[in-house]
């Protein structure tokens, strides 16, 4: 059964189509990306799921039920902008959250995520003495600590170092592994190809990639040539069947058009300087997104459902 | 949802009354609001001392002399304090000046020059013909020249002076002597009495007693500013508090455990329950006073019960609104410039306070207090103005009340569950009213 079940939504505020025929089925247990460029209809999405907005046409499912409220006690929500009372001690919030969610107290809950996070010695200080990293985490906290079969989470590792990241990247597999399901709304692509098990992709209100990392760079191809060539300056102008080249400065992505051959473009580099690296692979998530949202390319068959 | 409701009132009330805030506030506040009462009282013993120079243009040639000697008994009688040994009350010294026939306008602007200079107070013009005025005004003038003649206490004193000595010598020139005279102005004055009531038990008949108007006036005036005073702390701070829950994100989160309804009920009865605790400390407080001073007969302890009702009513009303306010905002320029519609139902009442208890049976105090947001405040000035109103408008403004309130409320409700969600430019009056009719 599907954790979360979009059936031809569509959601318009005036005159501005915000999501336009949506369908999307969100399996449980799985950790499913959400991507798309600034404004592109993912908050209204996730807030639509959420059941703070009500969509204009069309059907949404979360966790078997259908939306008027009933299920948001089962569905945990951590917003983009962190949404804390900054003059409220860290460990009241969580419990005020805690239990408005759950029903119940979670005093226990709130001190043991406290422990793990390291937040336990600023349980009695105010919010706003937080550092960002810190908010952060306490804001993760009174996402989950109601244990939420759905979780939520609007770019959840903005504001911290690796190390924190790394707390709450873990923290996240623990709880897909307890059987939550987790929606992971993010600008950072490397996080959506390490963590997520399917990947959606809206712009401009509608959905223009779903399904898992493999299957939506299959349909790219491997149309991408990644090489390192010395000297670096070297120039790669008009390389054969090259459409575009992007300088990461020690590495260079090459594009290629669909019948282009990889091996005349490798002699071709081998003229202009000593070849260190050479691969032929498949588009990045990022290079897909930025093909999608930046260069308007059209998807190939199969893009979309 | 009574849970959820309940803990978002508890929060509520938990994260103002905890505060410093709100103790200083509720010491505070009422200073501020008898403030002026009380820098009146205070400030009452201290008189400005200094001797006031008061020149006199007598054309009659009957007022100079008499000003001179009124002075004189009046400085000899309340100027010095004789058991402080201290100068208590200015002296009035009187400076007769011989009018100048030809050029009197010259005369004055000198006069005034002086008065400018700081070396009079000011100066009195007699016209010729006060003695005995005929119909031309231009030779019967009493003018008083001042730089603040108008509220100025010598002006009274001046005015009754010259008036009672030309009162007394047009009858003593009609042949009455100077004891009689003074028979025909003795003043008898009004005294303001209770009515007069018939004990239930024996039948005795208890006399009113004497009223005074402080007794006539404050009771009201305290039920109605300790009622403004709790609609500014439970009611007005919700347009703040619901802004910035909205602009720091905090809204949508609770918005995933709570339906905007609730949320929007949660902090009323927050609101609610922070006027209560305000209301209770300062009717305790007043109430045990009041019993230590043996002064509890001064206390309409009828009213008591309305005002809670009203204040129930009142508080979620106005708060209703301000919150529904509070969720179009998105900045605190935004706020700020919702705060005076905001504030509207709550102030109006009170630029009226005076024609209303003057004249609580009039047609326009019971149509203001009839109308449902001014109800709490006015109806209840009025009826305990003592006034006896009709018995009936009470419960009719009551039920205008509870009904305006439950419509306040839900209509509130549709505007914040659109507000608390929306962004950018503050919406019009017509999108308000569109959310309100559509939600």
């Amino acid at each position: 059964m599907n954790a979360v079940q979009i059936t031809g939504v569509t959601k318009c505020f005036g005159d501005h189509v915000a999501v336009e025929n949506l369908a999307l089925a969100v399996p449980r247990g799985s950790i499913y990306g959400f991507i798309g460029p600034n404004g592109s209809g993912k908050t209204t999405t996730l807030r639509m799921i959420m059941n703070i907005l009500q969509p204009d046409t069309g059907s949404i499912e979360v966790l078997g039920e259908s939306l008027r409220g009933a299920c948001s006690a089962r569905v945990g929500y951590l917003p983009e902008e962190r949404g804390l009372y900054r003059k409220m001690k860290v460990r009241e919030v969580l419990r005020f959250y805690g239990e408005l969610k759950a029903g119940r107290r979670v005093n226990r809950e709130v001190d043991e995520w406290l422990e793990r996070f390291g937040l336990l010695d600023r349980a009695n200080e105010k919010v706003e003495t937080l550092s960002k990293g810190m908010s952060q985490k306490a804001q993760f906290i009174a996402t989950v600590v109601a244990s939420p079969e759905l979780v939520i989470l609007d770019e959840p590792f903005s504001g911290l170092d690796p190390v924190n990241a790394n707390l709450i990247t873990k923290a996240v597999l623990d709880l897909r592994k307890a059987g939550a399901t987790v929606i992971l709304s993010t600008h950072d692509m490397g996080t959506a190809e390490r963590m997520c098990d399917f990947i959606f992709m809206i712009h401009r209100g509608r959905k223009v990639l779903d399904g898992t990392l493999e299957d939506i760079q299959a349909r790219y191809g491997q149309d991408t040539v990644r090489t390192q060539i010395e000297p670096a300056g070297a120039g790669l102008e008009e390389l054969p069947g090259v459409t575009q080249i992007t300088d990461f400065g020690h590495l260079r992505e090459l594009r290629l058009q669909p019948d282009a051959d990889p091996q005349r473009v490798l002699e071709a580099l081998m003229q202009r300087g000593q070849v260190r690296h050479f691969a032929v692979i498949r588009p990045s998530l990022h290079d897909i997104f930025v093909r999608i949202a930046g260069d308007g390319e059209s998807i190939p068959e199969g893009g979309t459902e | 949802m009574m849970r959820r409701l309940l803990l978002v009132a508890k929060r509520d009330y938990l994260a103002t009354v905890r505060t410093k805030g709100f103790i200083v506030g509720l010491v505070i506040a009422p200073i501020f609001m008898g403030g002026s009462g009380i820098a009146f009282a205070l400030l009452r013993g201290h008189v400005d001392t200094r001797d006031r120079h008061i020149a006199v243009l007598d054309r009659s040639g009957v007022v100079a002399t008499e000003l001179e000697r009124a002075a004189k008994q009046r400085n000899d009688e309340v100027v010095f304090d004789q058991d402080k040994h201290e100068k208590v009350q200015p002296a009035y010294v009187i400076e007769a000046i011989p009018p100048v026939a030809d050029d009197p306008d010259a005369q004055r602007l000198e006069l005034s020059d002086r008065v400018r200079a700081g070396d009079l107070h000011g100066f009195v013009d007699v016209g010729p013909e006060v003695l005995h005025p005929g119909t031309n005004a231009a030779t019967s003038y009493l003018r008083y020249y001042a730089r603040n003649a108008a509220f100025d206490d010598l002006r009274n004193w001046l005015n009754n002076t010259v008036n009672n000595h030309l009162r007394r010598s047009r009858l003593t020139g009609a042949g009455l002597d100077e004891a009689q005279a003074d028979q025909v102005f003795r003043w008898i004055s009004l005294d303001p009495m209770h009515l007069v009531s018939q004990e239930a038990g024996t039948g005795e008949v208890k006399q009113g007693g004497r009223q005074s108007e402080a007794e006539a006036i404050l009771p009201p005036l305290v039920l109605l500013m300790l009622m403004f005073l709790m609609l500014m702390m439970g009611a007005a701070p919700l347009l703040n508090s619901v802004m910035e829950e909205k602009t720091q994100r905090i809204a949508e989160v609770l918005l995933g455990s709570v339906r905007p309804f609730e949320l929007m009920l949660g902090k009323l009865l927050g609101g609610l329950a922070v006027s209560l605790t305000g209301a209770g400390v300062y009717l305790g407080l007043g109430l045990f006073a009041l019993m230590q001073a043996g002064l509890m007969g001064f206390v309409p302890v009828e009213m008591l019960p309305w005002f809670v009702v009203y204040l129930f009513a009142a508080v979620l009303m106005n708060g209703a609104w301000q919150a529904a306010l509070g969720s179009v905002c998105s900045d605190v320029r935004d706020a700020q410039s919702m705060t005076l519609p905001g504030m509207l139902p709550a102030m109006i009442p009170m630029f009226v306070i005076m024609p209303v208890l003057k004249e609580p049976l009039s047609g326009f105090a019971t149509v203001m207090s009839l109308l449902p947001p001014f109800t709490p405040l006015l109806m209840m000035l009025r009826q305990a103005s003592g006034a006896g109103i009709p018995a009936w408008q009470p419960y009719v403004g009551l039920a205008g009340v509870i009904l305006t309130t439950l419509a306040s409320v839900w209509l509130a409700g549709r505007i914040f569950r659109v507000g608390i969600l929306s962004q950018g430019k503050l919406p019009g009056p017509r999108q308000i009213l569109r959310w309100m009719i559509r939600g």
